[in-house]
Parts: structure tokens; C-alpha cells; sequence
């Protein structure tokens, strides 16, 4: 038998690939981007000069920022959408009938698709004469020709509304497939016994599905709320910030590679990670109190 | 009295099947639509609705023309190729550092598993600055390599084998040390063949998120014909070719087909993959 220390060398060799890769592309940036944010960092010649607080200052009063961040927290309204949403389709396709593979299928179509690919058909979706305008006119939601046409992506009143939808179409299948897994995990003989015991299955979904299935519910919360703190790439897609709807990432990668400011850039990724820290903290006191 | 059980079932079962199918709709509207339109050789349908759902003089003149006008065999390659050598890393990576996570006792064992894991809750979209920096350093912007190397060690994937070699009886490994067996032997000949599930779900899901990685190969590719598919394809149906709406709906079904054939064989894997993510 080998010693404990002839273990560790080993166990080290083993996740060096792993470690150095991680070091290079994910801790390492951490401790840069902080850096860069106290910098003025030029793309061209690869200088840093110190820049103190001055990033956070400039980003701290600045309009467009705010709304960046507003945007951002104004998106955390999918959450519990997506979220009640997905665990209703998951106890719909979690049922034993014919073609529920065939369903189960569809929904995550769009998940496994490319968000730049499906972007640009949704795009063509939102145009001012296309599929939504047409859907709101055969329902008489809007008026009949070309008044009742809205450029939905270019109305900074509903233009977040319907990058957020997007999202949902894209995400939803994703949560349903972690709550299809939590769902079959409930014994059958649970919901046969509160059959029996006359139970509506009103009553069956709040007292026996959801506490079943509560740590997956706080698994996707957690992991639905950073993803929409996230959101960006269908901003980059979709309007590419027009209409107001700059998210604080979007912020982030529009100062970097359409400005190259790098140091603001960096500055206003440093508070997104903070934002994302601040609530996984929250989220995390809720599993705590779980177990 | 039974007869009415019998139709208050049927009913439910109906309503059951009708939100069913109505959020099938939702799901696979833009992709009926898409097939629809690239299928149309007159394109004068393609925003009338409802008719536009069904192609007009159906023919394939746009998907023909999706391969003479783009260059799409070139971002087919470069898709195929940057996938492959991104599960071949992962998969090794995360096989690796999986092994010693799970299974061998060191000092610090549990400090790189909570660093790795704490990598979750961070936005890694605030990476793309530092790594396009650490990537021009290296001489990396505009390669292959830049576009895939941030991708090859990550949480999930280590977190994932871990999990998998987690459930595999002490007996074996002990079995093959008594044979005299060295870790990478004992890895590589118990532990894989084990997991090959858990090995499989996350080659498939390394392969869908290669496949469709957008933002990173859009940052760090400026040459076109590098450019793999989900960013080829989009900046060429945002830019000249997005005239004809036609031409960009052919090359969006032939852009999503392959990963949906893929999928069509591969739909189980995707559910125990993420099933056993979660446990």
C-alpha cells in the first residue's frame, strides 16, 4: 500500500491541467479585472496607468449605467415566471402517457439551439409587420393595419419585455427537464395515498409536488437569478442596446469593445460580480435554513 | 356516477393534451416558420400569416443558394472541428481532475473543489475582458485555440465525473491496487469504462454548448472564414444577405439541423446528464 504522500503528488498531477487552465481562464481574471477597473488600460500599446476611483465615479453618475442596472434587476422578473412556468410543463410531461417524449422533445429545442441563431428568427418575429403584430391583430389586442403595427424591439417601453421573453422561450425547457428530474424522484405511492384521502389535484401540486420538490425549486431559482443577472448575449442579438435596454453587462461589453475602454468596462463588471455575489448570498441563506 | 368519472377524466386528459400541444406551439413556432420560408421559392407569402406557415411553390433554390452565397461548408468545418477538440479536452480535463476530487485523500482537497465550485456564482461574461488581454499576450486572438481554450476546464464537468466516480464501489479499486495497479491505470481502466454514461452526457453536452458558443469566437475571430457556425451564420444574416429573409431562413434551418439530428438520437442522455448534475 502506497503512503498518503505519494497520493498527493499524484492527485496534484492530476488536476494540474485542470488547475492551470482554471488559473489562466477563470481565477486569474478575477484578480485582473479587478486591476484593470483602478486602471486606464490601452489596448494598443498593453499600458496600464493607475486610475484610482475615477471609473467608479464616472460610471456611478452616469445615466446610461443606471438604466444598464435598473434593466439588469428589471430582469429578475423572468425568475419566478420561468420558474412556475417550467415546473407546470414538468408535472404536464412528467404524466405516463403516449407522445410525452415526443413533448419533452419540442421544449428543449430551443435550448439546444445557437442564441445568435434563434435571435435573428425572433427578430423577424418582433418586426413591425410580423408574426407577434399579426398574432395581436387576429386577436383584435390591436387595431387592424398599419396603426396597430409595433416595431416591438424598437419601443423602449416594451422592448426589454420581449428580450425577456425571448429568454423564457429560450431557458424554459432547460428548468423543465431539472424539474422532470426532481418530479421522478417522488414516490408514486405519495400522490396514490392523497388520491385515496381524496385530495383535488389543486391540493396534490402545493402540498405534496412543490415541498417535494423544494431543493430543485432553490437550485433553479439560484441558478435562473444569475443567468438573468447574466443577460446580455440575446441583448447582443436582439437590439444591441436600443430602446432602452442596455442590461449592466451589455454596459460592460459595449465599453470594452465598441468604446475600448477597458478600465470602465472592468469597473462596471466589477459591480455585476458583486451584484451576483450579494444575491447567490441570499439565495444560499434559503438552502441553509432548508437542511 | 361512473359514467360522469369517465367523461370528467376524458376532459382533464383533453385539457391535459391541449396545454401540451399549445406550448409545443410555442416552443417550435420560429423553427416551423423558418423550414417554411427557406422552403418557399416564392417568397411573396412570407409574412402573411397564417399562410406563410405553409411553403409557397415548395422547392430547395434558397438552401442551394445558402452554400453558393455563404461561405457555410467552411463554418460547418470550423463548427465540427472546435467541437471535437473541445469535448476531447474537456472530457480528459475534467476525467482527471475528477479522479482525485472523488476518490484520493490530500491536503487541500476540499479547499479546489469549493474554489471550483464557487466559480459558478460568478458571472464568467466579466472573463471577456482579462481573457481577450491574456489571449493577445499570448499571440491567441483570431486562432482556434483562443476560441476554445477558455472552455476546456470548467465546474460543471469536473463536478459531474466527480459525482460519477463518487458511486463506484471501494471493492474495484482496491482489487486493482492489489494488483499493483497505478492511479492511471485504476482510472483508466476501472473508473471510465464505469462512468461511460456520466463520460457520455458530458461529451453530449460539451458538444451542444461548443456548437453554439457565440460570444467568446465572436470576440476573439476576425477572420471570416474561421468564424464557426452560430457566428458566421449570424454575422452574415445581420449584415449583406439579410435582404432576402428567405435566403436567411434556409440557412438558419440548415445551421440548427445538425444539432437536432444529434439531438433526435441523443434526447435520453440529455435528461440523465442533467439529472445527474443535479444530484
Amino acid at each position: 500500500m502506497k503512503n498518503s504522500s505519494s497520493y498527493t503528488a499524484i492527485a496534484y498531477l492530476f488536476l494540474a491541467p485542470a488547475l492551470i487552465l482554471m488559473g489562466i481562464f477563470t481565477f486569474w481574471p478575477v484578480g485582473y479585472n479587478t486591476y484593470l477597473a483602478f486602471n486606464n488600460y490601452s489596448i494598443a500599446d498593453g499600458t496600464a496607468t493607475w486610475n484610482n476611483f475615477e471609473h467608479f465615479k464616472y460610471i456611478a453618475q452616469e445615466e446610461l449605467f443606471h438604466n444598464a442596472l435598473k434593466n439588469s434587476l428589471l430582469y429578475l422578473l423572468v425568475v419566478p415566471v420561468i420558474q412556475i412556468a417550467a415546473l407546470v410543463v414538468a408535472k404536464l410531461v412528467n404524466n405516463k402517457l403516449p407522445g410525452m417524449t415526443f413533448f419533452r422533445a419540442a421544449y428543449y429545442i430551443p435550448v439546444i439551439t445557437a442564441i445568435s441563431i434563434a435571435g435573428v428568427v425572433w427578430a423577424n418575429v418582433y418586426k413591425y409587420d410580423g408574426m407577434l403584430t399579426w398574432l395581436m391583430q387576429a386577436l383584435h389586442l390591436v387595431p387592424q393595419g398599419h396603426e396597430g403595427q409595433i416595431d416591438w424591439l424598437g419601443n423602449p417601453d416594451i422592448a426589454l419585455y420581449m428580450v425577456m421573453l425571448f429568454t423564457f422561450w429560450k431557458g424554459i425547457g432547460y428548468y423543465m427537464v431539472l424539474y422532470l428530474a426532481g418530479l421522478q424522484a417522488i414516490p408514486a405511492e405519495v400522490e396514490e395515498a392523497a388520491i385515496l384521502d381524496g385530495a383535488n389535484a389543486w391540493d396534490r401540486f402545493w402540498k405534496i409536488t412543490v415541498p417535494m420538490v423544494k431543493p430543485t425549486i432553490l437550485l433553479c431559482t439560484l441558478l435562473s437569478t444569475i443567468a438573468a443577472i447574466r443577460a446580455f448575449q440575446e441583448i447582443i442579438v436582439l437590439t444591441r442596446g436600443q430602446a432602452d435596454t442596455y442590461t449592466a453587462l451589455y454596459y460592460v461589453y459595449d465599453q470594452a469593445f465598441r468604446n475600448y475602454n477597458f478600465g470602465r468596462g472592468a469597473a462596471a463588471g466589477l459591480v455585476v460580480t458583486f451584484f451576483c455575489l450579494i444575491l447567490s448570498a441570499i439565495q444560499f441563506r434559503f438552502f441553509g435554513e432548508k437542511k | 356516477m361512473a359514467a360522469s368519472r369517465t367523461t370528467r377524466r376524458a376532459l382533464a386528459l383533453a385539457g391535459q393534451y391541449a396545454g401540451l400541444i399549445a406550448f409545443a406551439i410555442f416552443t417550435c413556432f420560429p423553427f416551423v416558420w423558418a423550414l417554411a420560408v427557406g422552403l418557399s421559392t416564392d417568397p411573396s407569402n412570407i409574412w402573411l400569416f397564417p399562410r406563410s406557415f405553409w411553403p409557397t411553390e415548395p422547392g430547395l433554390m434558397w438552401f442551394e443558394r445558402v452554400f453558393t452565397e455563404m461561405p457555410f461548408l467552411a463554418y460547418l468545418k470550423n463548427s465540427t472541428l472546435m467541437s471535437f477538440w473541445t469535448i476531447v479536452a474537456v472530457v480528459v480535463i475534467s476525467v482527471l481532475a475528477g479522479y482525485p476530487l472523488a476518490r484520493l485523500k490530500f491536503p487541500g482537497r476540499n479547499l479546489i473543489f469549493v474554489a471550483i465550485i464557487a466559480t459558478l456564482m460568478l458571472p464568467s461574461e466579466v472573463n471577456i475582458i482579462p481573457n481577450f488581454i491574456t489571449l493577445k499576450h499570448l499571440g491567441l486572438l483570431d486562432s482556434y485555440t483562443g476560441a476554445i481554450i477558455p472552455n476546456f476546464a470548467g465546474a460543471f464537468g469536473i463536478f459531474l465525473m466527480k459525482q460519477a466516480f463518487e458511486q463506484i464501489p471501494q471493492d474495484l479499486i482496491d482489487a486493482a491496487r492489489v494488483d499493483g495497479a497505478t492511479e492511471l491505470q485504476i482510472l483508466w481502466r476501472v473508473m471510465v469504462p464505469v462512468s461511460a454514461p456520466s463520460i457520455a452526457a458530458l461529451s453530449i453536452f460539451t458538444l451542444v454548448n461548443a456548437w453554439n458558443d457565440y460570444l467568446w469566437p465572436s470576440i476573439v475571430m476576425t477572420t471570416r472564414d474561421k468564424l464557426p457556425l452560430a457566428v458566421g451564420v449570424f454575422n452574415d444574416l445581420t449584415g449583406p444577405f439579410a435582404v432576402s429573409t428567405s435566403l436567411v431562413m434556409a440557412a438558419i434551418v440548415l445551421t440548427v439541423l445538425p444539432v437536432l439530428i444529434f439531438f433526435a438520437f441523443t434526447q435520453r442522455y440529455f435528461i440523465s446528464g442533467l439529472d445527474g448534475a443535479v444530484k
